[in-house]
């Protein structure tokens, strides 16, 4: 059944994610292609080996690597065959034999309010010739930590999988539930929904954008970005009663009528809150000595993106347009104008692609809030059996949940965080760069570490 | 000079606390209250929690604050037996707060005015570390009390834990405290850290912080609120009592 998959991406298509199944002894394998607005599942039962995707997509080495060692399923031709999942003490790590390149350990604590994943690097004095990953120190077990929770509850859990973006995470969750379910939610929580996560990118760009002043030694820049920041979070704690808006999402709607107290918050303080941000975004990208040191920073071609199936702003700072929310009649808000793309690649190109969709969010937030659709917040779903996908644009880019449901109890929930597509294209952005640098570019991928390791 | 002249123009934004008070937004659902009512109301709440941080007993079910995530079910389904309140100190200490108040006040008493945190991330949901960062925003301010970051374990005073503790993360996170001069103390922060959270029974995670390393102020929240933090950190240094009991 690879061999769909190969034709699938001898046919241009992007590899989205591949995640194992295991029902009874039989492990099933999910191919999922995006295909333009939709999602295509090409599923089959693996026994033995398989032949790896790796040698036509690089995309593919990441999760084949991940299901080799949770589910000891053999891949064939992996392009690599160092374990993902388990952390290698680092006495176990590969010597390199040339004297004039030395190895760097760092992490998994590093300096900084950081969180933790180590990077191996080889460097030749200030250039990285070549730089690994090892990552999964924070393993939670949180897909497992699904199985068996009651529907109305599990959305608490797909918070926990990544804090900072857990509105996106409890949409996405939910709306793959509601797939099985067949449930239609109502406007208003679609509206409300969408105010969430577009108000969660706004926090997020942000955050983002004031590491990079920080890294920049533009303190009073980064000083304001992170106040601008806790402006959204004020709001946020004022209309859902959490600065991370958590606890409001679930299956069939909302668990109270957010939008109301949201319109309320927003009566209050969105006037603030965008012209704090607007402003601080204004600023910072017309910083020149920012500017400078983004500019050519770890640099990524449209080719790169396309082979490695990047999401998110990464993959539209090297113009390759990608954004869940394009034909995507879900959220109550249509999406309107163009997507935000920058051709350069480097990480000033990704920091002007989350400058402009902080406008635009404001744009859709202030869309939902005044379409505000009357009715009911949430209908009742009625649990039925089966599988499900769904995805959600969240800030660091296209998120996709999987989720089986048997005897009206979750059975497998699998997680395809935007982090994990666009990490492994991390390390190819590096060689070449300077040490300097390695804060600017990985502030400019934004990934977050809880979502891959999950 | 454009910066110097935004700066500027945006005044002053500190909060004064804790030398003065402040407060979270009412909606805010910092603290969970447990009410007089019937069992059966207490037990309908307490199956709601994933993280078992209510048992239905007697007039009133038990709270324990640590494990509490925040989430509001319990009060959404059972309004009768919990409600959520907008509290926001909410740090506790294993012990007696008066006397672990002066033992502490005791402790630290050499540092002066003067305290730097070092911050390892044991397995956080990535929000802790986003709130830890806050309270160095020009809101909170955290420099203006004398609190500071630092890169190295070698001149930290606080360790400041975030998260559940995975078995990856037990070995560098006991040698990053191994690396600290005395007097060193112990942050949990978060709920995950302070309890486990909803991963006490996983099997990827050793457990909280506690199990680990001795803690010294556990800052309940998911993730603790800046303010939280501040008033954690101030029980810390054994300027405040905390509020609750271990």
């Amino acid at each position: 059944m690879s061999a769909q998959a190969r034709s699938r991406v001898a046919g241009g298509e992007r590899l989205a994610w591949i995640f194992a199944d295991r029902i009874g002894r039989q492990t099933r394998l999910h191919y999922v292609f995006a295909n333009g607005a939709s999602l295509v599942d090409v599923g089959s039962d693996a026994a033995g080996s398989v032949q790896s995707l790796t040698p036509v997509t690089p995309a593919a080495e990441w999760y084949e690597r991940e299901i080799r060692d949770r589910f000891g399923l053999e891949f064939e031709n992996l392009s690599d065959d160092r374990p993902l999942v388990r952390v290698e003490p680092p006495d176990e790590l590969r010597k390199r034999e040339s004297p004039e390149i030395s190895t760097v350990l760092y992490g998994p604590i590093r300096s900084g309010i950081v969180e933790s994943a180590r990077w191996t690097i080889d460097t030749a004095g200030e250039t990285f010739v070549e730089v690994a990953p090892s990552m999964f120190f924070k393993h939670r077990g949180l897909e497992e930590r699904f199985v068996g929770v009651e529907l109305e509850l599990a959305p608490f859990v797909a918070e926990h999988v990544s804090g900072a973006t857990a509105s996106s995470h409890a949409a996405a969750f939910c709306r793959a539930v509601e797939t099985v379910a067949d449930v239609h939610v109502p406007e208003r929580a679609r509206a409300a929904r969408s105010v969430l996560v577009e108000l969660e990118r706004v926090a997020q760009h942000l955050d983002s954008l004031g590491k990079l002043a920080d890294d920049g030694s533009l303190s009073v820049g980064s000083a304001q970005t992170f106040a601008a920041k806790e402006r959204v979070h004020r709001l946020l704690a004022a209309g859902t009663g959490h600065r991370f808006g958590r606890g409001v999402c679930c299956v069939g709607g909302t668990r109270f009528d957010v939008l109301a107290s949201l319109r309320e918050a927003c009566d209050r303080e969105l006037e603030e809150v965008e012209r704090h941000a607007r402003s601080v975004v204004q600023t910072l990208v017309s910083t020149q000595s920012l500017l400078d040191r983004l500019i050519g920073a770890g640099k990524l071609t449209y080719e790169q993106v396309v082979r490695f199936g990047a999401v998110g702003p990464v993959a539209r700072g090297s113009g390759v347009s990608c954004d869940a929310r394009t034909g995507d009649d879900y959220f109550y808000t249509p999406l309107t104008g163009e997507e935000v793309l920058e051709s350069n690649g480097d990480a000033a190109a990704r920091a002007l692609v989350r400058a402009a969709e902080i406008q635009r969010s404001f744009q859709l937030i202030r869309n939902a809030l005044s379409a505000n659709p009357p009715g009911d917040w949430l209908a009742k779903a009625a649990p039925r059996d089966g599988c499900g996908f769904a995805r959600v644009e969240a800030p660091q880019g296209e998120l996709i949940y999987f989720v089986r449901i048997e005897g009206g109890r979750l059975m497998r929930v699998a997680i395809r965080p935007p982090s994990y597509a666009n990490w492994p294209l991390f390390v190819p952005s590096l060689p070449g760069n300077i040490f300097t640098d390695f804060s600017f570019i990985e502030h400019s991928f934004a990934a977050s570490q809880s979502e891959v390791d999950r | 000079m454009s910066w110097i002249g935004y700066s500027l123009r945006r005044g002053i934004l500190s909060t004064r606390y804790p030398l003065r008070a402040d407060s979270m937004a009412p909606a805010y659902r910092g603290a969970v209250e447990s009410l007089p009512a019937n069992v059966e109301a207490q037990a309908l709440g307490a199956g709601a929690c994933l993280s078992s941080a209510l048992t239905a007993a007697g007039a009133r079910a038990r709270v324990d604050r640590k494990r509490c995530f925040q989430c509001g079910e319990c009060a959404r389904r059972s309004p009768e037996a919990f409600g959520m309140r907008n509290e926001f100190e909410l740090a506790e200490v294993a012990g007696n707060p008066d006397e672990v108040r002066s033992l502490l006040r005791e402790r630290v008493r050499g540092l002066g005015r003067s305290v730097h945190l070092r911050h390892v991330d044991a397995g956080s949901d990535g929000s802790e570390e986003q709130e830890l960062q806050a309270i160095f925003n020009p809101f909170y301010d955290a420099n203006r009390l004398g609190i500071f970051l630092t890169a190295t374990p070698r001149h930290a005073d606080v360790l400041v834990v975030t998260g559940v503790v995975t078995r990856a993360m037990a070995q560098p996170l006991l040698a990053a405290h191994e690396a600290m001069p005395q007097p060193k103390l112990v942050v949990a922060l978060g709920t995950s850290a302070c309890s486990g959270g909803i991963f006490s029974r996983s099997i990827a995670v050793l457990g909280p912080v506690s199990d680990v390393l001795p803690v010294d102020v556990f800052i309940p929240g998911t993730p603790p609120s800046p303010l939280t933090i501040l008033h954690g950190l101030w029980v810390a240094l054994g300027y405040a009592a905390a509020r609750g009991r271990s």
